[in-house]
């Protein structure tokens, strides 16, 4: 259990990343989206001890991040949003050298362990090769194999998804389903359908402050039947902002789809839609 | 678009922190340093260019505007220029900016001149700092001239801006080039190289031309013009932008333009650079993979232990630290270092122990000492480069963001960064040792003495650089910036390795300082070793605390404010570490009391300033005793016990004193060294202890019954020396040490009457402790002073006797003949007997010594050396007979019965003559690599020996009188007599080498004259470059001018008269009678110029035409000659000459033809002579009698003009 109690951090320029964040989170997958921006990483990073917040707290288990820092590293497994590598080592080095640091003294262990790791991630023939030369779906499942050592009760997942293409996502997202149910998983994303394949429980973050909270698609229920369409001209989509409530206006075809949420019947020619948790993530972030 | 993206940066530039910083940095450095030369800081002795010139004088302003900005400007340059384009990379704008229309040359140059001239615009700071320091009323208005603009002016013009444009230009091509801000940092490291060999190599005089082309920073070409300028000089002119300076300026600028080019036209608006190195492959996952879905299954993953104890953290430490120095090795640019590093050791290599342009042998130390020095910015400049790279690389390569998660304690992140710095260093020593080793072989030489080689660079070198290792990423786990980083750990170690012991005085006080170490081929590292190990444990202990706070403030994650860091310290977490810094501070404080208790306690420590206040209080209180009549000693008996392993002596003994005055004396004075114990002064008659003063140990007592004329008593004394603890700097020969002993009789037994030699002599110190005007020496005309000789006050000629007693390994010698030798309670005993009087002036020596005997005419031939050092036995040997010959067949006959030669260690290099005793030091002569093909060798083994040897008639036959002008009889002639061995032993040809480098040497040193420069009859005895070098010329051309056979009559004829007499004793002027004798009038002139004034000639060839009449050449010849009188001033005024001139024609380099004397009048003289062979050359003065302020014009080919005039053909 993760209890993120009255978080709140301004940076020295004046952002204020988190205002006053309250989270509990049990074991299982949780989704943290928000869009960019949001606090998502401030969040991310000062969990994962690598920042610390100017009030508030965060507990997991009996481990108080913020006073034993050193603890909680021993149970933690993160991937950050972004992070190089050395020129010319090769991710079986890399991964050494960090199952090392984690902790895992004997060698053959450690062997063993990268392998498996390796072998898991389908990056065993690749790994030999300098982590430069990497493609960014390699990297990140490098990224998840070395996340992944040392048997991390707390796994931080940072915007995985960012920037891969579909097939190399869809893969990730694979890979990360699998991880494992009686640890918590932290992924923040700025993409639905993350959560939506992946989270039975999240959140949607926003200037800094939780707006949204719930399983994904027990929140999608609440917008059952509410969720209306229509096809616009471009010129016309301020005046329909100004007289619903809008959730997004999306190009179609060269014209615009509105939606909107409304109890009843809009009438006016719009279609009643499915909701998606699209239309959670937008109604809450606008 | 040019002057968009110019003013676009230079906006950028001039709003940004930074340069304001850099600018404040350059202006406080150089302030401070105008402080320091101006006399600010009364205490702090620092004189950049000699008492008589002006701390802002323009070679002074120049030396410090060049010197700041080539050393500490040229850090800045790196950061502005070579970040002007790569700053596009690292940030990626330069996706947007190679996407624009922008012209490549619109880019480049705007990048490039507007932060050249940001960087040109900081580099001015250096000229305000100084105008503000020379301004503020703290300096001492006698340090500082009228202000002028002037020489900042064109120091910045001549200097400043062609080396920022030819660094700007480098810089910023390397980066245009490798893209890579770490290659600019290894291309300033080849830069320093690339300037320090060529320093190194073209140090010798030949090569001066060459030196002053070969230096891109202009330095050798500006020393070219003013190495001969007088104090007025050097006190009113400014470099004027001519000859070889204006030459080496175009040379660099052009070679900036190509520079440039060359970086241009390799960079293109591509993403990636134009790989120099190696290819870089970019892996593509094959599209198999790609559509395989991946499944994982985490129960597979194998069932790991972990564990977080100390241990296990120290085995992750382990494995991080060998990780740390895998990565090292691994770095191209690290390799790259390495390589240019070990070429150049092998250049400077041949450069090694250089003394009168001969090598010495590459005995380990030499070379050791030798890499030592000369690698030593390299190895610190690269400690501090990599201490950034170190703890930056997480972040520059954003690996931090997953390692700094990780659940590994600051320390050993810490430490496994520092033990790859240390690792780095340790290769570092490795190549020095290695490339030794290499050096040595290629050089023939096999004794490697592999204990030497690990001793002095792992045993003490390398705790100097893992302290600075400590210091450096202390300081970068402080700043937010690498750069900034750089920037303080080098501002730091210039300030620390110049300044900061001439401000803070106590060495205590100076990180990583220690009292120096020296090491001996016979005392080894001897008492260097444990005061060394004391400095060092005290700075570990400093390295501690900086280490445990380092550890503590690491940066991790992104909290990088220094303050939160500090808040963080608080963290219960870290009490271990707090733990360590105590531990430290603990080490710390100790160690530091133990010196403190050594250097300031035990011994007494002063500084110079405090030293010099005890000689003043000296004087003030005793000056006027120097008069009172005084017995002076006559008979001398010792015995001498030396302790080598305890460092002491302890001495009784007799002194026979006469009253050799005509009134009675009531009291005797007494004066010995401080350092020494008095246990017992007992005189033969009553005699009361009036007066002892401890400081300056100075003793009256008062006879109850008076001494009268011609009366004697005996003075018994008892007292010892013993070295105590330590001090603040090592000191080598003052008492005896573990292994090669010597010291003389000054240091620890007792002296009658005031001493005046050991007064204040320097006016301008006399002027800051409230001493008067001091005359350097007695007038010439001082007929009392003629009562005394010019070494010993308070005897004349005495007979000796010793029994000298060591450890029995060892033999101790004194002067005197061996009478017997024994052994008793395990000491060596051994007993010296002089069988004719000498002066009172004598030492003892001890050593293991090995000893080799030859005989020249019944007189035994020693030499006393260190088993190794047989290298110039021989020579030195042959230097004992020759010089025998030559001085007892030409002046006299010798005194002694047998001639001993003593090697001490190198803690001094110098040789001296006692009577039949001649310590002579291990670090001149007795390694010497003497290679008699070479032209360009001065045998000096040979030339030492023969100089000393001849002081065994010129000093210890006949001894001036204590007036100026006499230490020319002793050393001038000393070394006519050696000049005079050498060129009988080696030809003229040979000599000329020697004497080109006495000339420069003379030269050199009279434009460096503090006080005024005196002529050869009127010398001072601090003006060795008179005393040796001109004496030495002056004394050759005379013997050319006169014959051999006269002038060696003539010294005969003044042995003859003043040999062993005691006072009056003569002075100069009774040998310029002698000589005046043997000289006809037609060359009276040559003795008053040479020896009565400052005489300086300017001769040169200017025109030589040689045509070919029948079987014979005629040379037609255009020559010129100017004479100059300089007054004391240094100033030089031409003056009417008609002056008898030597000039030689030559049929190749080196063989002359014919040489005749011309009595040549001031100015242009058109000669013509013939000669049956084809001429090669004409030479005025090729016997180099003349000081010659010019020497590369005196000779011109018979070709010369030739080619000149074809030259507009070609």
């Amino acid at each position: 259990m993760l209890q993120i109690s009255n978080l709140s951090k301004t940076y020295p320029n004046g952002v204020h990343a988190l205002k006053d964040v309250t989270l509990n989170i049990s074991n299982g997958m949780f989704g943290l989206l928000g869009p960019n921006g949001a606090g998502k990483s401030t969040l991310m990073r000062t969990i994962a001890t690598l920042q610390d917040a100017d009030s508030g707290s965060i507990m997991f288990g009996d481990i108080d991040v913020f006073k034993q820092k050193q603890e909680l590293r021993k149970v933690l497994g993160y991937l950050p949003q972004e992070f190089g590598v050395y020129p010319k080592v090769s991710a079986e080095e890399m991964l050494h050298y960090i199952a090392r640091l984690k902790g895992i003294a004997d060698a053959k262990e450690r062997k063993e362990l990268v392998k498996a790791l390796l072998e898991q991630v389908n990056l065993y023939n690749h790994r030999n090769k300098a982590l430069g030369g990497y493609s960014g779906g390699m990297k990140q499942r490098f990224g998840i194999a070395q996340a992944l050592i040392g048997d991390p009760k707390l796994i931080i997942v940072d915007e995985p998804t960012a920037g891969l293409d579909p097939a190399e996502r869809l893969r990730f997202n694979n890979l990360l389903s699998e991880i494992g149910e009686n640890i918590i998983i932290i992924l923040s994303t700025h993409i639905v359908d993350d959560v939506r394949e992946l989270c039975n429980d999240m959140a949607i973050i926003a200037g800094g402050q939780v707006v949204q909270r719930g399983n994904p698609e027990a929140l999608v229920k609440g917008l059952e039947n509410r969720i209306w369409s229509k096809r616009v001209r471009k010129d016309e989509v301020a005046q329909y902002q100004k007289d619903y409530k809008l959730v997004i206006a999306r190009l179609a075809g060269g014209s615009m789809m509105v939606y909107i949420n409304s109890e009843t019947d809009p009438g006016n020619g719009f279609v009643s839609e499915k909701a998606t948790l699209e239309d959670i993530y937008f109604s809450n972030i606008s | 678009m040019f002057g968009s993206i110019f003013a676009f940066e230079m906006r950028r530039l001039l709003t940004s922190m930074s340069t304001y910083i850099y600018f404040f940095i350059l202006f406080i450095v150089t302030f401070f340093l105008a402080l320091l030369a101006g006399g600010a800081f009364p205490e702090a002795n620092f004189n950049f260019a000699g008492e008589k010139i002006s701390a802002n004088a323009p070679i002074v302003i120049d030396a410090f505007f060049a010197a700041i900005n080539n050393y500490i400007g040229i850090i800045i340059i790196v950061a502005i220029t070579g970040n002007a384009v790569l700053k596009d990379f690292r940030s990626n704008t330069y996706t947007m900016i190679f996407t624009t229309p922008v012209s490549k040359f619109d880019y480049l140059f705007g990048r490039f001149s507007s932060s050249l001239l940001v960087a040109l615009l900081i580099l001015t700071a250096p000229a305000f700092g100084m105008m503000a320091g020379y301004a503020t009323p703290w300096v001492n208005h006698e340090k500082i001239s009228a202000f002028m603009l002037a020489p900042y002016i064109s120091t910045y013009w001549q200097t400043i801006i062609p080396n920022a444009i030819f660094d700007g230009a480098i810089f910023f091509a390397v980066s245009l080039i490798a893209r890579d801000i770490f290659v600019i940092w290894v291309s300033l490291i080849v830069f320093f190289i690339a300037t320090g060999v060529s320093n190194s190599f073209f140090g010798s005089l030949e090569k001066q031309t060459i030196a002053a082309l070969a230096d891109p920073m202009g330095n050798f070409a500006k020393r070219t013009i003013s190495k001969y300028w007088s104090t007025y000089e050097k006190n009113h002119l400014t470099y004027r932008l001519t000859g070889l300076f204006l030459v080496n300026r175009i040379l660099w600028l052009s070679m900036a333009v190509i520079v440039w080019i060359t970086g241009y036209s390799f960079f293109s608006f591509t993403s990636s650079p134009r790989r120099v190195f190696s290819k870089k492959l970019r892996l593509a996952d094959s599209s198999k993979i790609t559509f395989t879905p991946v499944t994982f299954n985490r129960n597979v993953l194998p069932n790991v232990s972990r564990s977080f104890t100390t241990a296990a953290n120290l085995r992750s430490l382990w494995g991080l630290a060998l990780n740390e120095c895998k990565t090292l090795l691994r770095n191209t640019y690290f390799r790259i270092i390495l390589l240019f590093g070990m070429l150049f050791l092998f250049l400077v290599s041949l450069q090694i122990g250089k003394l009168y342009d001969t090598t010495t042998f590459p005995v380990t130390y030499e070379v050791i000492e030798y890499f030592g020095g000369t690698f030593q910015l390299f190895i610190v400049i690269l400690t501090i480069m990599f201490a950034g790279e170190l703890v930056w690389r997480g972040r520059d390569f954003h690996m931090s963001n997953i390692l700094d998660s990780l659940p590994v304690p600051n320390w050993v992140f810490y430490i496994s960064k520092l033990s790859g710095l240390m690792f780095m260093q340790v290769i570092l020593l490795t190549i020095i040792m290695i490339c030794g080793i290499i050096v040595q072989l290629f050089k023939g030489y096999t004794n490697f003495e592999l204990a030497v080689y690990a001793q002095y660079l792992f045993g003490f070198r390398i705790l100097d650089l893992w302290l600075l290792a400590v210091v450096a990423i202390f300081v970068q786990t402080l700043v937010n910036n690498k750069f900034v980083g750089y920037f303080i750990v080098s501002l730091f170690y210039f300030w620390n390795s110049t300044f900061a012991l001439i401000v803070l005085k106590t060495n205590l006080l100076v990180f990583n300082s220690d009292p120096g170490v020296v090491y001996s081929d016979m005392n080894k590292f001897g008492h260097a070793a444990f005061p060394y190990f004391v400095y060092k444990a005290y700075w570990i202990a400093f390295a501690i605390c900086l280490a445990a706070l380092s550890s503590m403030l690491w940066a991790r994650g992104s909290e990088l404010k220094l303050k939160l860091r500090f808040a963080g310290t608080k963290n219960k977490a870290n009490t271990p570490s707090w733990l360590v810094f105590v531990v430290g501070v603990l080490i710390f404080i100790g160690c530091g009391s133990f010196i403190y208790y050594n250097t300031n306690v035990v011994n007494k420590f002063r500084t110079d300033f405090e030293q010099e206040e005890e000689l003043a209080q000296f004087e003030k209180k005793f000056k006027h005793f120097e008069n009172a009549p005084q017995p002076k000693i006559t008979d001398v008996l010792l015995n001498v016990d030396l302790y080598p392993n305890k460092m002491g002596v302890h001495a009784t003994g007799t002194y026979v004193l006469k009253n050799k005055s005509s009134q009675p004396i009531d009291s005797v004075h007494i004066m010995i060294l401080s350092e020494a114990k008095v246990n017992e002064f007992r005189f033969s008659r009553q005699a009361q202890l009036m007066l002892n003063d401890s400081q300056s140990a100075y003793r009256i007592y008062k006879l109850a019954q008076p001494l009268m004329p011609g009366d004697t008593m005996t003075l018994a004394f008892n007292t010892e020396r013993y070295k105590h603890g330590f001090k603040q700097n090592f000191t080598g020969l003052s008492t005896p040490v573990y292994n090669g002993t010597f010291i003389n009789s000054q240091g620890f037994l007792p002296a009658i009457g005031y001493n005046g030699r050991v007064e204040l002599s320097d006016n301008n110190q006399r002027k800051k402790h409230g001493l008067g005007y001091r005359r350097t020496a007695n007038p010439i005309t001082d007929t009392a002073a003629y009562n005394y000789n010019v070494f010993i006050h308070d005897a004349d000629f005495i007979t000796f006797e010793a029994t000298v007693s060591t450890v029995p390994d060892q033999v101790a010698v004194a002067p005197g003949y061996l009478q017997r030798e024994w052994t008793e309670n395990g000491r060596r005993y051994f007993h010296y007997k002089m069988d004719n009087k000498i002066l009172n002036f004598y030492s003892f020596l001890s050593a293991r010594y090995t000893v080799k005997k030859e005989m020249w005419n019944n007189v035994p031939l020693e030499i006393y050396y260190q088993k190794g050092h047989e290298y110039n036995l021989e020579r030195m040997f042959n230097g004992m007979k020759k010089s025998l010959n030559y001085y007892s067949n030409n002046f006299s006959s010798y005194q002694h019965k047998q001639v001993r030669i003593l090697e001490f260690p190198r803690y001094s290099s110098f040789a001296q003559s006692f009577p039949n005793t001649i310590p002579f030091s291990e670090g001149i002569g007795f390694i010497a690599d003497v290679d008699d093909s070479s032209k360009d060798n001065v045998d000096y083994p040979f030339y030492v020996t023969a100089h000393e040897i001849a002081h065994q008639w010129f000093a210890h036959q006949v001894i001036g009188a204590n007036v100026e002008g006499s230490n020319m009889l002793s050393e001038s002639l000393a070394q006519y007599g050696a000049i005079m061995v050498l060129e009988k032993e080696y030809g003229e040809e040979r000599l000329r080498k020697f004497l080109h480098i006495e000339m420069d040497k003379y030269l050199t040193a009279r434009s460096n004259e503090s006080e005024k420069e005196k002529p050869l009859a009127y010398v001072d005895d601090g003006q060795g470059y008179i005393l040796y070098q001109k004496g030495g010329i002056i004394m050759h051309a005379l013997n050319k001018y006169l014959g051999e056979d006269s002038m060696n009559h003539a010294v005969k004829r003044f042995i003859d008269r003043f040999a062993f007499q005691g006072p009056p004793y003569p002075t100069t002027l009774d040998f310029l009678a002698a000589l005046r004798l043997s000289t006809p009038d037609s060359l009276q002139y040559f003795i008053t110029d040479a020896f009565q004034k400052i005489t300086i000639y300017d001769n040169k060839v200017t025109d030589v035409k040689a045509t070919k009449s029948g079987d014979q050449y005629n040379v037609e010849m255009t020559l010129e000659t100017k004479k100059f009188y300089a007054d004391t001033s240094g100033k030089e005024n031409v003056v009417a000459s008609n002056d008898y001139i030597e000039v030689g024609v030559y049929k190749n380099k080196n063989t002359m033809l014919r040489l005749d004397k011309y009595k040549l009048k001031g100015g242009t003289t058109k000669l013509s002579v013939h000669v049956n062979e084809k001429p090669y050359k004409v030479v005025i003065d090729p016997r180099m009698l003349l000081i010659d302020k010019k020497l590369d014009d005196n000779e011109m080919r018979t070709d010369e003009k030739d080619r000149e005039e074809k030259k507009p053909a070609i």
